[in-house]
């Protein structure tokens, strides 16, 4: 509620400025997102994974898609891990202020849609903290609460990812890394919006 | 590229034409798709939807094709995974000619055009892929193609059916009213039109119908005075039916609800627009271009005039059977009969003026006619045969038989049917003799044929009887095979007969056009490609001694079987056979003539394609006669 005071004298990065220009407009795209964290704690813990696909028209843009590693050397360095298996992938890797930069441009004023996406937008939103950033201000969807509304199920009954994917006949991807989450929840939610009759 | 688009392209490589693509390809290809989730029976896009941005491949799940006809759907094909479909935005800019949705939770991948169309510039296999398999309106061709659904619009279903199937041409300007039109209104609306019914309606939805039948029996009985609100005399509620209803239905609607009229609205129900009005009258027109009714009523028509109107409407039925896409030799079938039965009640209306015949005779038809191959108004091509008489009889029976040639070609001239620019009809002397005679010239023109070739045209060895004595007939016949055997010189002269022709396509396979006259630039369809083929297929027959046969693509399925060495090229000439057939016979009917030449510019890429496939297998056939008959003594 007071986000706004305690952040009225900060200066905020440009990325930021054009991000808050991007929600003059309406806008009909979903970022289905999935992230990975070391774990649960918005101090201690950091973001390690991003995936998000685009939703548009009822159809997954494979094109319009997001993957990046994190690179949290810090974090890595303070708790004595090793990044060797990191630095192997093949996939974009990038420094924590810059791929918190590049994320916040592609999602622009998208909708966000997750699994359990209370936890993955609280971790952002700490991180974005940590770079003189404000909150997100994308609306947000997640498709446990979706499933939940759509059989009239009890709020606190809760659903893994592997159980929706089990109950909506989600063909498996090969492995489970958080692109391949992300596509699962795309698909997912695809066919809850149908069901729920979503425009 | 994502692990996603990775698992994309990995799917894709397993099937045509991916299976093509260079990895980089398919790389850009997977990175573009789109993936479409379908719940059961949602519909991705369906008849006259305009066409989407991009193809689809069935990723997982099942997806019907189905077109409309009967008002109902009819599933043409049943898409599983790795199919690809909707490839219309390809090759076309109208809008979707069939439905897909998904029969069951089915995942698709949508392949942007714009991303895929430049790799088919530097791909011809694919490209080739493609166009085949959006052209090939077969069901065989699908099965062996295995994983592409065709999107023209294949529809076949046997031929009594689809003319219980067929649609109803209806009236689509009603005349309307509302109910508070007065009676004496209505019936003056009537009049001025010349229509038997009114729609009544209010907010856009029928409430009613006023017919001459309710005119009659409210108001001329005088149970209603003349200026009561329609509202009190019209037949309420009234039945309404779905824009494409089939002529079954209708009539079984009719029956079921006992009225005269339906009401056509948008979705088939009494709240919507009005788009016409189904009369008793629309279905009765609809039974008239059914082929059974038509052999009726030739079989009971008195004029010349009569049989031309029915020619007429035969003419109907063959381009609608063609749009329906029935296979070309039903309809040939049909036609053919329908034909012989105009031909043969044309050689009666001609005894029935003259009196019966002083002997037995047979009236032949030959050329196309005699083939059984035709489907347009071309020429007349017709010989009398007579018994032998007695000598002090014979100018007096060769005088009647004459008269009785003259007589026919002048009433099937007035049909439609051109008299032969060759003068090849009974009503020509020379054509118009005694058995004893034709056996003479049969043997002259096969034994003598250096000499006689003058008068000595093919379309003498393609015979079919329409009325008269069958022994006739088989006399001839077993005069023409007995001197066939082993005449050298007959099929010398047969087979350059066939082959006199130039190529119809150049070195370079480009269609030979005609070079000058009217019909400049042109492809010749009937010398240059239709003609050989007819020609090579009579020769084989007669040499392999297959009797009975004239029709020349069962006489090239018969010789794949006589001759299974090559069953090759006869089986490829069969089809070849159809399909210039039926590109003869749609430029035929669009232009009202002969269809011989074709104007290949009009004809669409695709079939232009074909079409040039389709001249391929006659090279083979005419290295075979050469091969075959060791052509030298006319060559």
């Amino acid at each position: 509620m007071l986000d706004w005071l305690k952040n009225i004298n900060k200066e905020h990065p440009e990325f930021w400025k054009e991000y808050i220009a991007k929600f003059s407009k309406k806008t009909n795209r979903y970022v289905i997102l999935s992230t990975e964290a070391t774990g649960n704690s918005t101090e201690k813990d950091v973001i390690t994974y991003m995936s998000a696909f685009a939703v548009e028209n009822d159809a997954v843009m494979i094109k319009d898609s997001f993957e990046t590693i994190l690179l949290q050397y810090r974090f890595l360095h303070d708790n004595h891990l090793s990044n060797e298996y990191i630095i192997e992938s093949r996939i974009l890797k990038l420094s924590e202020p810059e791929a918190l930069k590049t994320f916040v441009e592609y999602l622009g004023n998208g909708i966000i849609v997750g699994h359990e996406i209370a936890s993955d937008m609280e971790m952002i939103n700490a991180t974005l903290e940590r770079l003189d950033c404000g909150k997100l201000r994308n609306d947000a969807l997640d498709i446990d609460i979706m499933h939940r509304k759509l059989h009239e199920l009890p709020e606190d009954k809760e659903f893994s990812l592997e159980e929706l994917t089990e109950y909506y006949k989600i063909p498996s991807t090969e492995g489970d890394s958080t692109t391949e989450k992300a596509y699962k929840i795309a698909l997912l939610f695809l066919k809850l919006k149908f069901k729920l009759g979503l425009k | 590229m994502n692990i996603i688009a990775q698992q994309i392209a990995e799917f894709l490589k397993n099937y045509a034409p991916f299976n093509q693509l260079t990895s980089e390809q398919l790389a850009e290809v997977a990175s573009n798709v789109r993936v479409v989730s379908l719940e059961k029976k949602q519909t991705l896009f369906k008849i006259n939807d305009t066409l989407h941005d991009s193809f689809y491949v069935v990723a997982s799940g099942v997806v019907n094709i189905s077109v409309i006809a009967d008002a109902e759907e009819s599933i043409i094909s049943k898409l599983h995974e790795g199919t690809i479909f909707g490839l219309r935005p390809f090759f076309a800019k109208n809008n979707y000619k069939m439905t897909a949705k998904a029969r069951e939770e089915s995942l698709v991948y949508a392949i942007p055009i714009a991303v895929f169309k430049p790799l088919l510039a530097n791909n011809s296999e694919v490209l080739n892929f493609l166009l085949e398999n959006f052209a090939s309106n077969l069901p065989d061709d699908r099965s062996s193609q295995g994983n592409l659904v065709s999107d023209g619009l294949f529809y076949t279903e046997k031929q009594s059916e689809a003319q219980f199937f067929q649609t109803l041409a209806y009236n689509t300007t009603p005349l309307l009213a509302t109910s508070d039109n007065t009676a004496q209104e209505v019936a003056q609306l009537m009049a001025e039109s010349l229509k038997n019914n009114v729609i009544i309606f209010e907010r856009n939805g029928p409430i009613g119908i006023v017919t001459h039948a309710d005119l009659a029996s409210k108001i001329a009985t005088g149970r209603f005075p003349i200026n009561t609100p329609v509202s009190n005399i019209m037949s309420s509620p009234v039945v309404t039916v779905l824009e494409n209803v089939s002529l079954a239905e209708a009539q079984l609607l009719m029956l079921k609800n006992n009225v005269t009229h339906l009401c056509v609205t948008i979705d088939g129900t009494d709240k919507s627009t009005i788009k016409g009005v189904i009369s008793e009258h629309d279905l009765i027109a609809a039974q008239a271009s059914n082929p059974g009714v038509l052999i009726k009523e030739i079989k009971r028509s008195l004029s010349s005039k009569e049989l031309k109107e029915i020619r007429t409407r035969l003419t109907n039925l063959i381009q609608s059977s063609i749009q329906k896409n029935i296979p070309l030799t039903h309809i040939t079938n049909i036609a053919s009969e329908i034909n012989f039965a105009i031909l043969k009640r044309a050689v009666e209306l001609s005894i029935l003026d003259l009196g019966s015949p002083p002997a037995r005779f047979a009236w032949l038809s030959i050329g196309s006619q005699g083939r059984k191959e035709q489907l347009l108004l071309t020429d007349q091509d017709s010989i009398l045969v007579f018994e032998d008489v007695a000598q002090d009889k014979y100018i007096e029976v060769k005088d009647y038989f004459l008269k009785l040639g003259k007589k026919t070609t002048a009433t099937l001239e007035k049909i439609g049917y051109e008299l032969c620019p060759y003068g090849h009809m009974g009503s020509n002397m020379m054509w118009c003799k005694s058995l004893t005679d034709w056996i003479k010239q049969y043997n002259n023109w096969m034994n003598a044929t250096r000499e006689n070739t003058d008068n000595l045209s093919s379309i003498f060895f393609d015979y079919e009887l329409v009325t008269g004595e069958q022994k006739i007939e088989t006399a001839i016949n077993n005069i023409v095979f007995e001197n066939a055997s082993n005449n050298t010189l007959f099929f010398d002269f047969l087979g350059n007969d066939a082959l006199r022709n130039n190529a119809p396509l150049s070195f370079f396979k480009k269609f030979l056009v005609e070079e000058e006259g009217i019909h400049k630039d042109k492809f010749d369809i009937k010398t240059k490609a239709l003609m050989p083929l007819i020609d090579s297929a009579r020769l084989f027959t007669l040499s392999y001694e297959i009797k009975g046969i004239n029709n020349t693509y069962t006489r090239f399925k018969q010789l794949a079987i006589a001759d299974p060495k090559h069953a090759e090229i006869y089986l490829s000439c069969a089809e070849a056979y159809l399909f210039l057939t039926k590109i003869r016979t749609l430029e035929g009917l669009k232009n009202e003539n002969s269809g011989q030449y074709i104007n290949l510019e009009e004809l669409s890429k695709i079939d232009r394609e074909k079409l040039k496939n389709a001249l391929i297998p006659m090279k083979e056939l005419e290295e075979l006669i050469k091969d075959k008959f060791q052509l030298t003594q006319f060559s």
